[in-house]
């Protein structure tokens, strides 16, 4: 078997690769179905069922794609340059818990005025926190691998302490159940973000503002100067400091850029959905880490991430909805793991062409020819 | 009596390159036997297929009277075949002795435990027989480059390799490290063993060889004896014709005012000591100054502070003039210092990126290729387009990906690039390595002509030849310093040797 | 004595630890070969719900149970590690999204999940789990009565597997092979080595090895099963790896050092000591950032540093 890279990868072998994987996907986990006893067309009738068609699952579906958005954007916004940002999963917590504490803080002040600064303080939560490993990898050449994935279960054992064990300014401390079931406040009315409905189908302003963020990914990384220097630096980081680029200021814009938008995620979470700041609800979800499964599979292109994200949304809606009733309990990971593998896989083929070469026997001379 | 190897009849394609083309070779015991040829003749392509790195598509390779057939490069070291290549194959945080006895199965390498002070014995004792000299507990990225390569060949003669191949083995050596390897390679020799020597160095082929084999484009053109041949009809045989072996015409324009300056200028290496220390000299407009030295005495570097890549611990440097900041590529680039890296691949070229965005690498920041943060891409591909075509750049687009393009090719879109930027001072290092006739002789012509349009061109080479061809002023450096100043008309081989081993 | 504080974290530290021993050491050899997995929680769990499963299930005494369980988990860690292993080795996908994708495939939410209640495993105990094996005269000596000799055969298998490691990576040829494989692909294959083959191999054995580290928490902790029922743990075993410059002994205490601070909460909470308990179990991930900023220095990495083309998948050059 011979590989070698293509000159030119064609822009249908981009769709074709991603959609025959999900494809295969399906039909490995109905492999797994009938193997272990479950009909599979049921199961995916009733997937589909709960994840688009139900009665209110669209808009459920896009409550589950919001955050994934974001992060998906996060992690595609740093990929795009080979920086490594698993992060996004902390960097959402960060922006959470910024926002919230913005929300609790500016309680009486005009509604939009709140909402902004949410956003505001989210962005700037995330943002923050990426700027560790930004900085490290910048400045000291850490891999940001490891910092980005590490500082996540640092942030998530703060977001824990701050509600469970710490009375801090974030926790409900009223109510005689305060002490027993740790909550978060809730925040103010004024904090509570809006949405718009169209046909039934509800649209929260963070979803919409997640739409916005793509566009300007998009731009950015295929019109501007900014964009220009994210391609020549994450193809070669020797060639864009030859080329008088600031690679490493670079690094960490990139870096806070993709945590600013996670953390926005975060702060849609309090504003959008839970009102307040909820630990366990935000670590159960693991956000972050669908992020980059989403980039992944959509080969870092926002628009592809907005798409993306809304069918692994409804995936998430569908296993909330389904979990017990008689519904097998993990189905969704174990889907999402396989429709990632044969993207993966596939990879190969869309960079690669494949040859399967029967590679020539030597031949030999009929006779020996004397030495010259 | 029968040759130790023979290749006969050998055919290699790749997609775009018929690489060996019914190749016939051969080499008998106790020989030197060199393989001639330019860059692009075939010479690598044929040892790796004699290493087992690559399949031929036609031909047999008998050994020792026996036909041979390699699956891998472990069936080439089991039958006694060894190379030792350009580019080391050596694990660098690992130990000479390590790196040594690396993947063996022989021997004191038979048992599943590692013995390491016996290896230890063994590796002395081969250097002591072979003149190889250095220590067996050193760790690779302590050693020199020259102390490198004789790991490599302690490896093949651990191995106990009957046949060794050196991949253009001088191309890091000082002229007297040179001279050391050449006495290893008879003693090889002596020993019974064959050597077969990569070279496009003429006068090496000469000096130490007892055969040579001639490649031209895939072809095998002649096997002589080194004794009967000469310097001239070896190059004749290789490029196909007559060439001159010239020296520097008289300088077709006006040498003007010096447009760069270098005072007492200093620079850390990557190995945290110094690699550049108080180098001192001129460039005027309009002349070309070559700096010499065998690799890595301090030039690579010497170029990447000028350019503004490597930070300057000491000194000063003046474009047309003003002072140059350190540190900093943009100054340089804004000062109009032209460069042109050694890393062509890596560092003159994003190689993923399209041929037309590595034209504007540069040019990005300002209109017309800009305007405001926005690019403007009909000017990217209108300017690409102009550019392939002024300097000949075959390629089926500008918006083919770089690492498609070949060396030549390559080299000439950097070319291309930094001469657009009108520069005061052009900067080029190893500018023609890996090029064959054609592609040299066209840089070589680009730089003439950059200097008769008034650019001071600043050329950094390993070739003497090509220096004495194009220099006006010869700078020699050695261990960061310059160790002395020439004017070219006068200037020597010998004398410059001299200077390149530390000489006075 | 031996109720006292610092006694009491110590051992536990040591039993926390185990888990995070056997899988860092799994990785450790992984990432020798130069592949970086980041599934290794998803294996951990897989390992974890199938060797619970093998307990429940499995007909006989004790100790042929337990054999059996830590014998299929291994093997299911395995098979969960050959995924990632084909994907970046033959097909040579991107390390980290393929590590990834394996913790979401494998974890909390993934197949252990699905494992777990199709098999009806949650709710009962372990049928039988790992106990002390030492006589309790040893187990009553003072301080290290319940440290050293207080410890189930796992523990004690783990320190006789540091020291298998640490002598294959330093003192054997294949040892030596895997190394080059692991800092130079390019060095090695043309010495005839079998780049894909060592990095199969290894990231099999990595795989088995967090498979062990999972049973230890589903058959010797915690012995029953939950959803997610590692907490985390293969996160913190990646880390140790950094921790520890990837080597084997360090592994060993880097293992009880994390160990001792996943169980510090507890323990003080038993002490009444609850001021900032909450906030320590973040030690580990901080001491690994710093680690790895430490070794980032080009000088550092040389000798301390990662292996050299870890994460970087190996193509043999062909024009």
């Amino acid at each position: 078997m011979r590989i070698e890279r293509r000159l030119r990868q064609p822009w249908w072998l981009s769709v074709a690769v991603p959609v025959v994987s999900i494809a295969v996907a399906f039909l490995l986990t109905a492999l797994v179905l009938l193997a272990t006893g479950h009909p599979p067309l049921h199961s995916f009738r009733r997937l589909f069922d709960a994840a688009f068609v139900a009665n209110g699952a669209l808009s459920e579906t896009v409550v589950s794609a919001t955050p994934l958005v974001f992060t998906g954007l996060a992690a595609a916004v740093a990929f795009r340059m080979n920086l490594f940002n698993i992060g996004g999963e902390g960097q959402l917590y960060a922006g959470a818990i910024t926002g919230a504490t913005v929300g609790l803080l500016m309680a009486g002040a005009p509604s939009p005025l709140v909402v902004v600064g949410m956003i505001a303080a989210g962005a700037a939560g995330g943002a923050f926190l990426a700027a560790i490993p930004g900085i490290l990898r910048a400045f000291f050449s850490t891999n940001e691998i490891i910092t980005s994935l590490m500082l996540n279960y640092v942030v998530g054992v703060v977001l824990t302490y701050l509600i469970f064990d710490s009375h801090s300014y974030l926790r409900d401390t009223s109510g005689f159940e305060a002490n027993v079931f740790p909550q978060g406040k809730t925040l103010p009315d004024e904090a509570a973000w809006s949405s718009w409905t169209i046909n039934g189908l509800v649209l929260p302003l963070g979803f919409l503002l997640a739409v916005g963020v793509a566009v300007f990914v998009w731009a950015l990384y295929t019109r501007t100067r900014f964009g220009f220097e994210v391609q020549v630096i994450g193809d070669s980081a020797r060639a864009g400091r030859y080329a008088g680029m600031r690679t490493r200021r670079k690094i960490l814009a990139v870096m806070c850029l993709s945590g600013g938008i996670a953390g926005v995620g975060g702060a849609s979470q309090d504003g959008d959905f839970r009102h307040q700041l909820d630990p366990q609800g935000l670590q159960q979800a693991n956000y972050g880490y669908g992020g980059i499964v989403i980039a992944a599979l959509a080969r870092y292109n926002p628009f592809a991430v907005l798409l993306v994200a809304f069918l692994l949304g409804g995936l998430q809606n569908a296993g909330f909805t389904l979990q017990g009733a008689d519904f097998p309990a993990g189905l969704v990971g174990v889907m999402q793991g396989l429709i990632l593998f044969c993207a993966l896989g596939g990879e190969l083929f869309v960079r690669y062409r494949v040859r399967f070469d029967r590679s020539p026997r030597t031949v030999k001379t009929a006779a020996p020819e004397p030495a010259p | 009596m029968q040759p130790a190897v023979a290749l006969r009849g050998i055919t290699k394609r790749f997609p775009a390159v018929l690489a060996n083309d019914q190749v016939d070779f051969e080499a008998a015991l106790g020989e030197v036997h060199a393989l001639l040829g330019e860059n692009g003749a075939g010479k690598t392509t044929l040892s790796n297929i004699l290493t087992g790195l690559y399949r031929p598509d036609e031909g047999e390779i008998v050994l020792f009277g026996r036909p041979a057939e390699f699956h891998s490069p472990r069936d080439a070291i089991d039958a006694g075949v060894a190379m030792v290549h350009q580019h080391f194959r050596l694990v660098v945080p690992f130990t000479v002795a390590e790196n040594v006895v690396l993947g063996d199965h022989r021997d004191v390498g038979r048992t599943f435990l590692l013995h390491p002070r016996a290896i230890e014995r063994r590796v002395e004792e081969l250097s002591r027989r072979y003149g190889l000299a250095v220590d067996p507990r050193a760790r690779i990225w302590q050693l020199s480059v020259g102390e490198q390569q004789r790991v490599e060949i302690l490896k093949a003669l651990y191995q106990d390799a009957r046949i060794l191949i050196l991949d253009e083995p001088t191309a890091v050596l000082t002229p007297q490290e040179a001279g050391e390897l050449f006495e290893t390679m008879r003693a090889m020799a002596a020993d019974g063993r064959t050597v077969i020597f990569i070279s496009h160095k003429l006068h090496e082929v000469k000096a130490v060889a007892d055969r040579v084999t001639v490649l031209r484009r895939g072809r095998s053109v002649v096997t002589v004896s080194t004794a009967e041949a000469t310097p001239r009809s070896l190059a004749a045989l290789m490029v196909g014709r007559e060439i001159e072996l010239g020296r520097r015409q008289e300088s077709a324009g006006e040498v003007g005012e010096s447009v760069l300056d270098l005072e007492g200028v200093g620079a850390q290496g990557d190995r945290g000591s110094a690699a550049v220390k108080g180098v001192s000299f001129s460039v005027r407009s309009g002349e070309i100054v070559a700096v010499a030295g065998v690799a890595g005495n301090g030039q690579r570097e010497l170029a990447e502070t000028i350019a503004g890549i490597r930070p300057r611990t000491s000194g000063t440097i003046r474009v047309s003039g003003r002072l140059l900041s350190g540190a900093d590529p943009r100054a340089a680039i804004r000062a109009r210092v032209g460069y042109v890296p050694e890393d062509r691949l890596g560092t003159g070229v994003a190689p993923g990126l399209s041929v037309a965005n590595n034209i504007v690498l540069k040019a990005y920041r300002r209109p017309p290729v800009s305007r405001g943060p926005l690019l403007r891409f009909r000017e990217i591909r209108d300017r690409a387009r102009r550019l392939m075509h002024q300097y000949d750049v075959r390629a089926p687009g500008s918006h083919v990906p770089a690492w498609h393009l070949s060396g030549g090719n390559l080299q000439k879109v950097v070319l291309a690039r930094e001469f657009s930027g009108t520069p005061a001072v052009l900067v080029a290092a190893s500018p023609t390595r890996g090029l064959d006739v054609a592609g040299i002789e066209t840089v070589h012509a680009y730089l003439r002509e950059a200097a008769a349009s008034g650019v001071g061109v600043l050329l950094i080479s390993e070739d003497l030849d090509e220096i004495l061809a194009l220099a006006d002023r010869i700078v020699v450096m050695f261990e960061g310093s310059v160790s002395g100043e020439r004017d070219a008309a006068t200037a020597t081989a010998d004398d410059l040797g001299l200077l390149m081993a530390g000489g006075e | 004595m031996n109720n006292s504080l610092l006694v009491v974290v110590l051992a536990s530290g040591v039993l926390y630890g185990t888990p995070l021993l056997y899988a860092a050491l799994g990785e450790l050899l992984a990432e020798r070969s130069g592949v970086l997995n980041l599934g290794v929680e998803g294996m951990m769990l897989v390992g974890a719900v199938m060797g619970f499963w093998t307990v429940q299930r499995v007909h006989g005494g004790s100790t042929v149970a337990l054999l059996a369980a830590i014998g299929i988990a291994a093997l299911a860690g395995a098979v969960i590690s050959l995924i990632h292993a084909f994907l970046v080795i033959t097909l040579r996908a991107n390390q980290i999204v393929s590590g990834l994708a394996l913790t979401i495939f494998a974890g909390a939410a993934g197949l252990s999940s699905y494992l777990g209640n199709d098999l009806d495993l949650a709710g009962s105990p372990a049928r039988h789990q790992f106990q002390e094996i030492l006589p309790k005269s040893l187990q009553d000596l003072p301080v290290v009565g319940p440290i050293v000799f207080g410890q189930s055969i796992l523990v004690y298998a783990s320190w006789l597997l540091v020291v298998l490691v640490a002598l294959y990576l330093t003192r054997t040829r294949t040892g030596l092979n895997v190394r080059a494989v692991g800092e130079s692909p390019a060095a090695a294959d043309a010495m005839g080595i079998n780049v894909a083959a060592y990095r199969y191999a290894h990231t099999l054995v990595g795989g088995a090895l967090a498979g062990i580290g999972g049973a230890a928490f589903s058959l010797s902790i915690t012995p029953q099963w939950v959803d997610g029922l590692t907490g985390g743990a293969g996160w913190i075993a990646i880390a140790l790896v950094i921790f520890a410059f990837w080597r084997p002994t360090l592994c060993l205490f880097g293992a009880y050092f994390f160990g001792a601070f996943t169980a510090l909460p507890f323990a003080l909470q038993s002490h009444d000591i609850t001021r900032f308990a909450g906030l320590y179990p973040m030690f580990p991930y901080v001491a690994a950032v710093v680690a790895l900023v430490l070794v980032s220095s080009r000088a550092a990495r040389l000798r301390f540093g990662a292996p050299g083309a870890l994460g970087l998948p190996y193509v043999r050059e062909e024009r």
